[in-house]
């Protein structure tokens, strides 16, 4: 069957002429979405990681250890393996504070493989299963009763490290036997590194000495606000009256992090601005070489009747075909880069949430959108140029 | 109403301050289905003149009636329109689309014809056929011989069924059988199909061929 001869074909076949001068387009407006591809993903994947664990914490206020909050937050968010403590006895002074409903609270042990345990370094947090409302809902989403004494139950990262698979196993942590009796789903949080028992074995633990613990000590407090209430007021009243701890309100969490972000974020983004201005002059360059070249070619068209938005079209067609092949190999490699990478990087390696498909594809439509726009910004002004001419000047102008 | 009507039509080219009269003052009818050619020298304004009639440059002042409608009160979109339908146009030089092939080449006034015709695949290759190309459908210009190239060209500016033929210097460069080739086939289109004919070449012995015959000079005009 023959090929139909239309504006696109004619746009290909410009395309292909100069196919050097093509590539170098192409591979440019790829590189620059790539970068755009990869920053975003880097911005984006942190800041959804705070948001899933604050989100998913369950809590208005977090209530740690004067000092601790960022030893809390590298746990919560970062998986990172610390331990912190305060007084229990906190935890009534908390239930005082005007404007405190639910409280819950939960002690962070370390593990030392060979000194103590026999699973890899990891977190043990002891949680109450009366007051809790943190653990619970995946708890009885997997067990679907509460936990024994003597038993563990691991998050989902922690399995594959601890090497539970269908069948139950007996660890020692802290110079105690306990029974693995199962995995959580994924939470999306730090809380997934983490190895869970009831709060009722820690008097073993310590009578042990196994443990950096001493007894009556907890290690941060969750606590739910009652309606009406402003949760940083409520923050602000805890610090006031109990000058031992600091609170932290839900949307504070990881602020730590995201002002860091913001200089990254920012960072990425002036080199991105200027990559694209770079972009757009590049292909401003080219485009201006073209329409200069195909002058007298332009003009013969017109005379034979293109009209101006035929060559418009015609050179969009060109233009959003460089920007689409660029823009999809930006989107690739930018996307396969910043897997790669994600190991390379502190803040990344130990983010529990990656980026779902919604956010993949949100990312990979707007640098997309960017790639094009690239394009046909840099190309808007030779265009307008040709089109303007008149055919019999546009064809003497060669 | 005659079908071309050229009413004082003045253009001047200003080149590093000075202006150069192309065409000076030119009042010209052309009747549907004339064989007219336009003889005179190098620089005598002829190729401004059949540009001017063609739309492909605006006049300094001026008009040209096409069936008693000014085509230069035509915005872009209708001024094209009128290129497309009406005009066939052929240029002094080489004027094929090197990307492009015979086929395509005469194909290429159909991308920008509004009448979208399902047979002009059809159509183009019978054109070919009927300039004696039928062996260089598939050819592209650089491997097409000057005259080839010509005839190409012919058959382009007939694709879109045009009632005019404006034809710079049709012939020039070529050998005398493909010129007396290509005004027979010129020829031939003028009385069968009643397309009107503007030729313009600086062979007098060309332009005696021709129905009717004009002269410019210094961008003037005159019947010979």
């Amino acid at each position: 069957m023959m090929k139909k001869f239309t504006l696109f074909s004619l746009a290909l076949k410009n395309l292909k002429r100069k196919p050097l001068r093509t590539s170098i387009l192409v591979i440019a407006i790829g590189l620059l979405v790539s970068a755009f591809v990869f920053a975003l993903s880097f911005v984006r994947r942190v800041d959804s990681s705070i948001k899933i664990t604050s989100e998913r914490l369950g809590a208005d206020l977090l209530i740690v250890p004067t000092g601790s909050r960022g030893a809390a937050e590298d746990v919560l968010l970062e998986n990172e393996v610390k331990s912190f403590y305060m007084d229990k006895g906190i935890v009534e002074r908390v239930k005082k504070i005007k404007g405190v409903d639910e409280l819950t609270y939960q002690t962070y042990l370390v593990t030392i493989t060979g000194a103590c345990c026999d699973v890899p370094e990891s977190i043990v947090i002891a949680f109450n299963q009366d007051t809790d409302f943190i653990i619970k809902p995946w708890l009885n989403k997997k067990l679907g009763r509460r936990l024994q004494k003597g038993e563990a139950i691991v998050g989902s990262e922690s399995a594959f490290n601890i090497r539970i698979g269908l069948t139950e196993v007996d660890s020692v942590l802290f110079g105690n036997m306990f029974k693995m009796v199962g995995v959580l789903d994924k939470t999306g949080t730090g809380l997934d590194n983490a190895i869970f028992i009831d709060d009722e074995n820690i008097a073993d633990i310590v009578r042990g000495g196994k443990a950096n613990i001493k007894s009556g000590q907890i290690s941060l407090i969750f606590a739910k606000i009652k309606k009406g209430h402003d949760p940083y007021k409520v923050a602000g009243e805890i610090e006031d009256s109990i000058i031992e701890v600091d609170a932290v309100a839900r949307k504070d969490i990881g602020k730590n992090i995201i002002n860091t972000l913001r200089d990254i974020n920012r960072i990425f983004s002036i080199t991105v601005i200027l990559a694209s201005i770079l972009s757009v002059f590049l292909v401003w360059a080219v485009f201006s070489a073209i329409a200069n070249e195909r002058a007298k070619e332009i003009g013969i068209m017109r005379a034979i009747g293109a009209k101006e938005y035929h060559v418009v079209r015609l050179f969009f067609l060109e233009v959003l075909v460089i920007g689409s092949i660029g823009s999809i190999i930006g989107i690739i490699s930018g996307t396969v880069l910043s897997l790669l990478m994600a190991k390379s990087f502190t803040i990344l390696k130990n983010l529990a949430a990656d980026l779902n498909t919604v956010e993949r594809v949100f990312i990979a439509t707007l640098s997309f959108l960017i790639g094009t726009v690239v394009c046909v910004a840099g190309a808007l002004s030779p265009i307008q140029r040709i089109k303007k001419l008149e055919p019999l000047l546009a064809i003497k102008e060669e | 109403m005659s079908q071309i009507e050229i009413i004082d039509i003045t253009k001047i080219y200003s080149i590093d301050s000075l202006n150069i009269n192309a065409v000076d003052n030119v009042s010209l009818r052309v009747e549907k289905g004339e064989f007219l050619s336009i003889v005179g020298h190098s620089g005598s304004g002829k190729t401004t003149l059949i540009s001017i009639i063609g739309g492909i440059i605006r006049p300094s002042s001026g008009k040209i009636l096409f069936d008693g409608t000014d085509i230069f009160s035509f915005n872009d979109e209708k001024l094209s329109g009128y290129r497309s339908e009406k005009i066939g146009f052929m240029f002094q030089f080489s004027s094929l689309l090197p990307i492009l092939t015979a086929k395509e080449n005469v194909l290429l006034p159909c991308l920008f014809s509004p009448a979208k015709r399902s047979d002009n695949e059809k159509k183009a290759i019978e054109y070919l056929n009927m300039v004696g190309l039928s062996d260089k459908i598939n050819a592209y210009s650089s491997h097409l011989s000057g005259g080839q190239q010509r005839r190409v060209a012919i058959a382009r500016a007939l694709m879109n069924d045009p009632e005019v033929i404006l034809a710079d210097e049709p012939t020039g460069d070529l050998d005398e059988k493909t010129e007396a080739d290509i005004m027979k086939f010129f020829k031939i289109m003028n009385e069968e199909r009643d397309i009107t004919f503007i030729m313009v070449t600086h062979n007098t012995e060309l332009a005696r061929q021709t129905k009717r015959q004009l002269k410019m000079s210094n961008g003037s005009i005159k019947e010979l």
